[in-house]
């Protein structure tokens, strides 16, 4: 019985002091000074144009992402072709990738200079690094598994019989995969949503070589706190931090309410 | 409608599915698959259905070639054994997609819902979801589903499997009533031959991809084609070299013309029915089944000797 | 199959989640892998071969080592309580488990730095050391093992357990003979899966090891150094390294998982 208290311990402390209590000093810090200072620091034009960016950068990458994951899906649970496993193995690329090795795959690609395509665009008018496509891209590369990883076990898991049924029944295609098979994932999708916007969120490494940290031009949420605290201005880092962490754990909360619901099916 | 099935060739890998089948179905028939798992059956209905495209051969729906034809458009009405429900749509959803889709309108589909859901004896359900029917509600509420566009030909592929014992029971006479009512030519999967017996008009044995007969319930058991169809449709045992039905043995006390020498091994009481194990004289054994009725008229028991005959008419092969 | 279940987009489906994929990762990491032969093999090697290439693999290896070590046994443990125990707050404690998910790199490194560097509230300042990387690495891997381990765990028939103990064995035999065997596989997978995350990691670095050269200086943070030194191929050279390593490493311990496994059928 003793062994039980013990582990507990042991597991409990683990988490506060890796866990726990970093991330409370992080809010105490913020409103050190009072929350209106800390308001204040997240409401800097800087502030509000980088929550803003990051938000613009989650916008486009999560819904695209999320159509690439279905669609992905489907073809590596549904379909048989060569190549399937190798496509099921390359959507994990990005977890094996670091941040910026990443921007810099970006940058040898769009890079305005030298990058492969990059002079081609620029001489259209298309800037991709530096710039607002870049950051997108490199948050699209970093949150891509998350949809298709959460719906190819669901899409196992219900098997095709719900979309035989609905053939007999007269039922084409895309009647079948928009009555049929998309609610029938659709917990599996919302839970890969929530993950994906979650890593968009909070991407830092691809971001710092891609954008140039242009502040007030190409600067996101994370890379924001960043330069706040390069600039001593610690309670404008930690309020920022603090937003982020907020919308973390709005994230934890998603998380933990779709996660049974996706198991029941 | 009337099916035919015309030479039908199926095979997954190496394994043959089925071997140059044919079969007639007359319309508003009530047939039943019957054989053991991996026999072809389900393959069959599939192909039928148009859930699987065969490797060679026909299938004419109604007299058309239906072949080419996907599902969606051979009007064919498929229940699956473990239901397919709909799980994210109320069973009145569940019931009007087929509707749904044909873009009928509003009160054409919920008036015809209604009509079915009465029908399955379900109305009161309609906005249950399926996750709280029970197995044969569920498989009910996929009967009234596939039953909603008036399809042709009713497909149904272990229909009971996944039910219980008591449920299968009444769902079965439940099916028999339906067809009555309803008419339209259903051709049913079972591995059950209690349950073709019970239910069908008329029975196809597959086994390993062939048809191995094809009859009435009464022709399968009293004429058996072969020895697996024998074996299969009812009880068998094997006397003088010839497979026959246990209760074509009768059992004397004394000698007679005709008669084998047997001593009684065992005597197993099963409710109404006797069954009786016994030893030949060459070392074989056989077994008989009777009633307690005449058990105690003969006063039989364990070690006695007796002597068995075959009644006139046996079944045999 | 597909043409009666044209559902699954068939061939369109599955040329747009390939084209995607290529756009959007495959071409851009082909582009790192291609610059870092751009000056022929020796350019690559004596990129990689540097003091300071080297120094920063080293200090990224052995961190990654060390941080897969004490995951493995504390996640494991972790998970055990989260599995086996019972206390009020469970749940929320199980929630916040993946909270290195969902938190941005740059605010983790800022909590830890709050709570182990100069501003330390009890005196434990680990900034600027190796020690810190090891620390900012737990942060972010903490996830990956409890979560492979508690499938698991749940779904282990405690009746063998039982049996073990009406056969005389103690708690302890029990665990190491009956529960660890059944649960390596996961921890080797999740343990896989923390190494290839520990290697690339880059966010939650930059803050709290003061990426000195030679002594605190992470591969990633070597990487991006490079980037901005404009030399691309250094970086590229290094970036291909750890590619190496993590798809090396997530293959040898997805495979070993497997084998593991298999011995379960």
């Amino acid at each position: 019985m003793k062994s039980k208290y013990a582990l507990r311990f042991v597991a409990l402390g683990y988490l506060a002091l890796l866990l726990g209590i970093p991330v409370a000093l992080v809010f105490i810090n913020a409103f050190q000074d009072g929350i209106g200072t800390a308001w204040n620091a997240v409401t800097t034009p800087e502030a509000q144009h980088a929550f803003w960016l990051t938000f613009i950068m989650v916008a486009v990458a999560v819904p695209l992402n999320t159509v690439f994951g279905v669609l992905c899906a489907l073809a590596v649970v549904r379909q048989r072709f060569r190549g399937r496993a190798l496509l099921n193995a390359m959507v994990d690329l990005p977890f094996a990738v670091s941040p910026v090795v990443v921007g810099l795959a970006l940058l040898l690609v769009y890079g305005r200079r030298d990058g492969w395509i990059g002079p081609w665009l620029s001489e259209h008018g298309v800037q991709i690094i530096f710039s607002t496509p870049g950051m997108i891209l490199a948050t699209i590369f970093v949150s891509l598994p998350f949809v298709v990883r959460e719906v190819i076990p669901v899409l196992r898991e219900i098997g095709t019989e719900q979309e035989q049924a609905a053939a007999t029944l007269g039922a084409n295609g895309l009647q079948t995969f928009f009555r049929v098979t998309l609610p029938a994932i659709r917990w599996g999708v919302a839970y890969g949503v929530v993950l994906t916007i979650a890593r968009a969120l909070g991407e830092f490494g691809a971001v710092s070589v891609v954008s140039g940290k242009l502040s007030g031009r190409t600067e996101t949420a994370t890379l924001y706190v960043e330069s706040r605290f390069q600039r001593f201005d610690e309670t404008g880092a930690y309020a920022a931090s603090v937003v982020l962490a907020l919308l973390a754990f709005a994230t934890l909360l998603a998380m933990n309410l779709i996660k049974p619901k996706e198991a029941q099916g | 409608m009337s099916i035919v099935v015309e030479s039908v060739s199926k095979r997954f890998g190496d394994f043959v599915a089925l071997n140059d089948v044919s079969l007639n179905v007359r319309d508003g028939s009530l047939t039943a698959l019957l054989g053991p798992s991996g026999g072809g059956k389900s393959t069959l209905l599939r192909v039928i259905a148009g859930l699987e495209q065969p490797d060679s051969g026909r299938v004419l729906i109604g007299g058309e070639d239906a072949t080419a034809k996907p599902p969606q458009r051979r009007d064919v009405g498929f229940v699956f054994q473990h239901y397919a429900a709909f799980k994210h749509m109320t069973v009145a959803k569940n019931v009007a997609f087929g509707l749904a889709i044909r873009k009928r309108p509003k009160d054409e589909i919920e008036e015809r819902v209604n009509e079915l859901l009465a029908l399955v004896h379900l109305d009161g359900f309609a906005h249950r979801y399926p996750s709280q029917l029970s197995g044969g509600q569920r498989q009910r509420m996929a009967l009234a589903r596939a039953l909603a566009v008036q399809p042709r030909v009713l497909l149904l592929d272990e229909p009971f499997g996944a039910l219980d014992a008591t449920v299968r029971k009444e769902l079965r006479a439940w099916l028999r009533r339906l067809h009555d009512e309803v008419h339209v030519t259903t051709v049913f999967v079972t591995h059950d031959q209690e349950e073709a017996m019970e239910v069908a008009e008329q029975i196809v044995v597959l086994n390993h991809g062939d048809i191995e007969q094809v009859g009435s319930p009464r022709d399968l058991y009293e004429k058996p084609a072969n020895e697996f169809v024998m074996r299969f449709v009812g009880p068998v045992s094997e006397l003088s070299g010839r497979w026959i039905r246990p209760h074509d043995v009768e059992i004397l006390t004394e000698p007679a013309g005709g008669t084998s020498e047997a001593q009684i091994d065992r005597i197993v009481h099963l409710g109404f029915e006797v069954r009786v194990e016994l030893s030949l004289g060459d070392g074989e054994s056989t077994w008989v089944q009777t009633t307690r009725a005449k058990v105690e008229e003969l006063e039989l028991a364990e070690g006695q000797i007796v002597w068995l005959r075959l009644e006139a008419e046996p079944v045999s092969v | 199959m597909s043409r009666a279940f044209p559902i699954s987009g068939d061939v369109l489906g599955r040329g747009v989640a390939m084209s995607y994929l290529s756009i959007v990762a495959l071409i851009p990491l082909a582009a790192v892998v291609l610059k870092s032969v751009d000056g022929g093999a020796d350019t690559f090697w004596s990129a990689v071969t540097t003091e300071q290439a080297v120094a920063a693999l080293k200090v990224t290896l052995i961190a990654s080592l060390i941080v897969v070590l004490v995951n493995a046994v504390l996640g494991t443990l972790i998970a055990w309580v989260l599995v086996r125990d019972e206390f009020p707050g469970k749940s929320i404690v199980n929630s916040l488990i993946d909270l290195p998910f969902a938190l941005p790199t740059i605010v983790a490194g800022l909590t830890l730095l709050l709570f182990y560097g100069p501003e330390s509230p009890v005196g434990v300042n680990v900034a600027f050391t190796r020690a810190s990387i090891v620390l900012a690495l737990l942060f972010v891997t903490l996830p990956f093992v409890v979560r492979a381990v508690q499938p698991v765990l749940l779904e282990l028939d405690t009746e063998m357990e039982q049996a073990a103990e009406s056969l005389g064995a103690s708690k302890g035999t029990v665990f190491r003979r009956i529960v660890l065997p059944n649960l390596t596989p996961a921890i080797i997978a999740g343990a896989g899966l923390a190494f290839a995350r520990a290697i690339g990691e880059f966010g939650s670095l930059v803050l709290i090891t003061g990426n000195i050269p030679f002594k605190t200086q992470a591969a990633s943070v070597f990487i991006y150094a490079q980037v901005e030194s404009d030399n691309p191929i250094g970086a590229a050279a290094v970036s291909v390294v750890l590619l190496l390593a993590a798809l090396v490493v997530l293959l040898i311990f997805g495979w070993f998982s497997k084998r593991a496994l298999r011995h379960e059928e």
